[in-house]
């Protein structure tokens, strides 16, 4: 099993080693009238780590769970080791050693580590004794140096631990294609570092690894090769690192017409520039106006979240105020606060210069705040419901309950906002379940971002995003800056915080401990962030 | 003594039908169904025991008959839910308006009437050698075995964990080989041979006798202890076997009581109590660990 595996690893290798190990030919995948992936046909050699790029929607996850059984392709066929394997069927991609570890983690919260790793791993009855249980499986974990007591329930694992328990479980059942879908999007720096180091310990030992990403300075750090896709079909790949650059990567990856957008955001830019100019020789002679303050906040400590503690935050009305933080250091909380779902022991909260400590968050809207919160699908969006009446929600949510309303004109209207936020969607009567993450990220930000917004509280409205998209939210919130918005963007990206803050407030435990300012120091941010002094 | 060991038979033979039914709504409950079936598969149970003892004259064969036919309808159930994709609760009540009817029906097309239909004999008792113990059926005795083989197949093998995958990831469990459908499948399989055994138990384990909606809610109940139990087998036997309590002290107590307290009131208790567990045991635990939806895998 796992513990011989290197040796026994060697020697397929070389045996092996002018065949791929993963062979695609002619795949195509629709679901229903989309396609997702139309003839790919690639070959991905043995034992190094491959890189699968590609916007939101291009098809990456899709292949990924091609090879993992989980997604039947329509046609084409696929051969593991230079043997064809049956299509659709995880079973028998798991018997060629392919293991697909999840976007979203796919372990069931309430079981313990032991029984997650257990139940996947072999067919039959499988009695077992709880105190053998545990032993074999902390045994394996200590064999891979994952510091993780097996008897811990998977939900109350920090998410990197519940990442390396998946990679325990793939790795268990003598894995020799590991497919890894969007892994970084989850974790913080340090959390990257560590899952980089393992992946290279692994392809040492003749893993072929794939890995789905959209980062390029990621993809530069860690992969052997590069793959492309867009819109479903394959654009070059593998290639090799050594023979591109990330300048030429970027065009590939997003094709010619959001290159040009990305163009036009540039000089967007500069002109932005040139009326923050105008902005600060205004300001020296009028005081600026807060769009939020935040004076003295603490809440009640509870189980579920990371209380605020004598918490105060001032954005003016035109700046972009980052909040930087190792994810659970009370962000949720303070996202609840401002919502008004967390009620608080003591402090204020004004909103435009108005008290609203005891306001609920309908009537906080009316005073013009917006929330993008932190989970798209779960709180941002009713994924069931139809495109149209997302998008309308908010508007009812401050009307009377007893109204008429036209859903033909409220369709209309929603129509021609989504193409001024350059949503890609069917009609307004589709689900919000079939819009790709970057599009539900646009429709919540057509939603939330009119006229009336003016403070705006975005938490890590770039999760998950690929460039295009990303770039796209990024633009947004400079235009809120620029028209006279507050924006609070909370976020744990730093490369994301420096590009568009004014400043950034550093949140430890449930406190403000530090502020910083342009020109930013990585080293002196990261450290502030573990709350090292210096 | 002797009263003591009265009330422990009182106890045990209104408790072990209620245990059985429990003890199928937990397998399929973790398999990430609501099991609302348990009323209508339990009184087919009871309807065909009886129904299968008159007329074949045989235990053997009325009890194996009764076991395949809850089976069959408890594969209706799945399929519906899971390949017709209906709401699982709407099935469920279904399955129990269907079990209620048609016992109704069967037994006035082959006797001609509504009227109880008594059987010559029941389920075998245990025997002299138990003493006081001795009018009990065997079903009650095997009753601790079932609980504990559950208690092992669900928490203490890799067949029960993928079980319970099914229901709480579905995801998951697909991504690891494991079909969820067939999963519950499984579950319900099992779930209708324990509806089977609380069916016989009720109608031929003492009385012998197949009346109209003789179940009366303890399908219901056997549901309520899967909740109170959060869907843990032996915390889910308990918790029936504290409802049967109840009731058999309720009876008690309208022989002592009978002339102070409404003898209708002494009937609900087991309901009150019923209510009043579901209510402490959704306070204490917040949510149960099962999917309520069987839900669908989602692609991206």
């Amino acid at each position: 099993m796992l513990y011989n595996r290197n040796s026994d690893f060697k020697i397929v290798t070389e045996e092996h080693k002018d065949i791929p190990a993963i062979s695609c030919r002619d795949v195509s995948v629709s679901f229903g009238a989309v396609s997702a992936l139309s003839d790919i046909s690639i070959d991905l050699p043995l034992g190094v780590i491959h890189a699968v790029v590609g916007q939101n929607g291009a098809g990456k996850t899709t292949f990924a769970r091609v090879i993992a059984g989980i997604v039947k392709p329509d046609s084409g066929s696929l051969l593991i080791n230079g043997k064809k394997i049956v299509l659709g069927s995880v079973a028998s991609s798991r018997s060629t050693g392919i293991e697909l570890v999840h976007q979203s983690f796919a372990l069931p919260p309430s079981f313990t580590v032991a029984e997650a790793l257990e139940y996947g791993s072999g067919g039959g009855i499988g009695l077992f004794k709880k105190r053998d249980l545990n032993n074999r499986w902390r045994r394996h974990l200590e064999a891979l140096e994952m510091d993780i007591d097996p008897r811990h329930l998977i939900q109350d694992l920090p998410i990197e631990l519940q990442q390396a328990v998946e990679i325990a479980r793939a790795l268990f059942s003598n894995a020799n294609i590991l497919i890894l879908d969007e892994p970084t999007a989850v974790l913080s720096p340090s959390g990257i570092a560590g899952l980089f180091k393992r992946l290279r310990r692994l392809r040492d030992t003749g893993v072929t690894i794939i890995l789905v990403l959209h980062k390029i300075r990621e993809i530069w750090e860690i992969a052997d090769t590069i793959t492309v896709l867009r819109k479903g079909k394959l654009i070059d790949g593998p290639m090799e690192l050594g023979w591109t650059k990330p300048e030429s990567l970027a065009p590939m990856i997003m094709g010619a017409k959001s290159l040009k957008e990305n163009i036009s955001r540039k000089s967007d830019e500069n002109s932005e520039n040139k009326v923050l100019d105008q902005k600060a020789i205004s300001t020296l002679l009028k005081s600026k106006k807060h769009a939020l303050e935040i004076e003295g906040v603490s809440t009640e400590t509870t189980d579920h979240e990371v209380s605020l503690e004598n918490m105060s935050i001032k954005v003016y009305q035109d700046e972009i105020v980052g909040i930087a933080g190792v994810e659970g250091n009370g962000q949720v909380t303070l996202l609840r606060v401002l919502a008004g779902l967390s009620d608080i022991s003591k402090g204020k909260i004004k909103i435009c210069g108005q008290e609203v400590t005891h306001f609920n968050l309908s009537k906080r809207r009316l005073l013009g705040l917006r929330i993008i919160p932190f989970d798209r699908n779960m709180e941002g969006l009713s994924l069931t419901s139809e495109l149209w009446e997302n998008w309308v929600a908010s508007e009812l949510a401050v009307t009377p309950l007893i109204r008429w309303i036209n859903p033909m004109k409220i369709k209309e209207r929603c129509k021609i906002s989504m193409s001024e936020w350059d949503v890609a969607y069917n009609s307004p009567e589709q689900k919000a379940s079939d819009l790709s993450g970057g599009n539900c990220q646009k429709l919540i930000l057509s939603r939330e971002l009119n006229d009336e917004a003016g403070m705006v509280v975005a938490a890590q409205p770039t999760r998950g995003l690929d460039i295009g998209a990303t770039n796209f939210v990024w633009t947004t919130l400079e235009r809120a800056r620029s028209r006279g918005c507050g924006v609070l963007l909370i976020s744990s990206d730093l490369d994301e915080l420096f590009k568009i803050s004014d400043r950034i407030l550093v949140m430890l435990s449930g406190s403000i401990i530090r502020e910083l300012n342009p020109p930013y120091d990585l080293e002196k941010a990261g450290r502030a962030m573990v709350g090292e002094s210096g | 003594m002797i009263e003591f060991h009265e009330f422990l038979v009182a106890i045990l033979r209104s408790g072990t039908p209620l245990i059985y039914a429990a003890l199928a709504g937990v397998i399929v409950h973790r398999s990430g169904v609501w099991h609302l079936g348990l009323e209508g598969i339990m009184i087919i149970g009871a309807c065909v025991t009886i129904i299968g003892i008159v007329l074949t004259n045989s235990f053997i064969v009325a009890i194996l008959s009764a076991i395949i036919i809850c089976i069959i309808v408890s594969i209706l159930q799945w399929f519906v839910i899971e390949k017709l994709k209906a709401n699982q609760i709407i099935v469920g009540l279904g399955i129990t308006g269907i079990g209620i009817g048609g016992t109704a029906f069967a037994v006035e097309s082959i006797f001609g009437s509504l009227a109880a239909i008594s059987a010559p004999f029941g389920i075998p008792r245990v025997g002299d050698t138990f003493g006081p113990y001795s009018g009990l059926s065997i079903l009650v005795f095997i009753m601790p075995f079932a609980v504990l083989s559950l208690w092992v197949l669900l928490l203490r093998s890799r067949f029960g964990l993928r079980l319970a995958a099914a229901g709480e990831h579905p995801f998951a469990a697909r991504s690891v080989g494991a079909n969820p459908s067939i999963m519950r499948l499984i579950a319900f399989c099992v779930g209708g041979l324990f509806c089977a055994l609380a069916g016989a138990e009720l109608a031929a384990g003492s009385l012998q006798i197949f009346a109209q909606n003789m179940v009366a809610g303890r399908g219901f109940m056997g549901f309520a202890a899967v909740i109170f139990g959060g869907g843990h087998p032996v915390g889910s036997a308990f918790a029936a076997m504290f409802f049967s309590i109840v009731s058999v002290v309720g009876i008690r107590m309208q022989i002592h009581l009978g002339n102070f307290v409404s003898h209708d009131l002494l009937l609900c208790l087991p309901y009150i109590v019923t209510v009043l567990g579901i209510w402490i045991a959704a306070r204490a635990k917040g949510r149960t660990n099962s999917a309520s939806q069987p839900s669908e895998l989602r692609d991206q």
